[in-house]
């Protein structure tokens, strides 16, 4: 089957290689894109239909029935905001749907605090090849498309 | 978590009496250790680590989506 990953945020779609961490730039927990997020405060959606597994203020990830999860990162090192600036809209075990809101922020606010509000959506434990259609150099708003993962 | 690679992990960061402080972070650990070098890159890569990352004493090591699993399972054991 191939799934429609969707992007959690409105942005520009670039590669996960510009990332600044090297987690998400060498793929070490998968492939994927990163979105570079419009600097207005927003709400961030669930990239896929599926469970949300793991829960923080400032990452999520959502397994969908077949096991397929999908990560999306709220910028680099945004651990450290201690959830501040970050509003939660489910909690995790909750069954959500892709476009349903998970979280609001305002990558503005995350970037004026020293961080880059960059987004990486990875696919977690996929190989490269199993991803298709990336939505590399345009931009999207969220819900939009933003790969293809055939599993 | 029913397998020993916890107990595992921690062995290879030094043992407890080298943690200082264990943060789980999604996808990786970030140790605040006493001494950087007794870190065994090879152990835990051999464990599943995707990647170690050192910065003196502050280790990342990149576990996957069971950090906050894994993470806890330390803590239990320090």
């Amino acid at each position: 089957m191939t799934l429609r990953v969707a992007s959690p945020v409105a942005g520009r779609v670039v590669p996960l290689s510009e990332v600044p961490d090297p987690v998400f730039s060498q793929a070490m927990v998968g492939p994927g894109v990163a979105v570079e997020p419009d600097r207005t405060a927003a709400e961030v959606v669930s990239p896929v239909d599926g469970t949300v597994v793991t829960l923080h203020p400032h990452a999520f990830v959502v397994a969908t029935a077949e096991g397929a999860a999908v990560l999306v990162h709220l910028g680099i090192d945004t651990v450290k905001r201690k959830g501040e600036g970050f509003s939660l809209h489910v909690v995790k075990g909750e069954t959500v749907r892709a476009g349903q809101a998970v979280v609001s922020w305002d990558p503005a606010e995350v970037e004026a605090a020293g961080f880059s509000p960059i987004c990486p959506v990875v696919a977690l434990d996929a190989t490269a090849e199993a991803l298709g259609d990336l939505a590399d150099g345009t931009a999207v708003t969220a819900g939009d498309a933003l790969f293809t993962w055939t599993r | 978590m029913a397998d020993d690679r916890p107990e595992k992990i921690l062995a290879a960061l030094g043992g407890a009496d080298n943690i200082v402080e264990i943060e789980p972070c999604i996808t990786r650990l970030r140790c605040e250790l006493e001494d950087g070098s007794l870190v065994d890159e090879a152990a835990l890569k051999a464990l599943g680590a995707h990647g170690v990352m050192r910065s003196g004493n502050v280790v990342q090591v990149v576990v996957g989506p069971e950090a906050d699993t894994i993470a806890s399972d330390i803590e239990d054991l320090l």
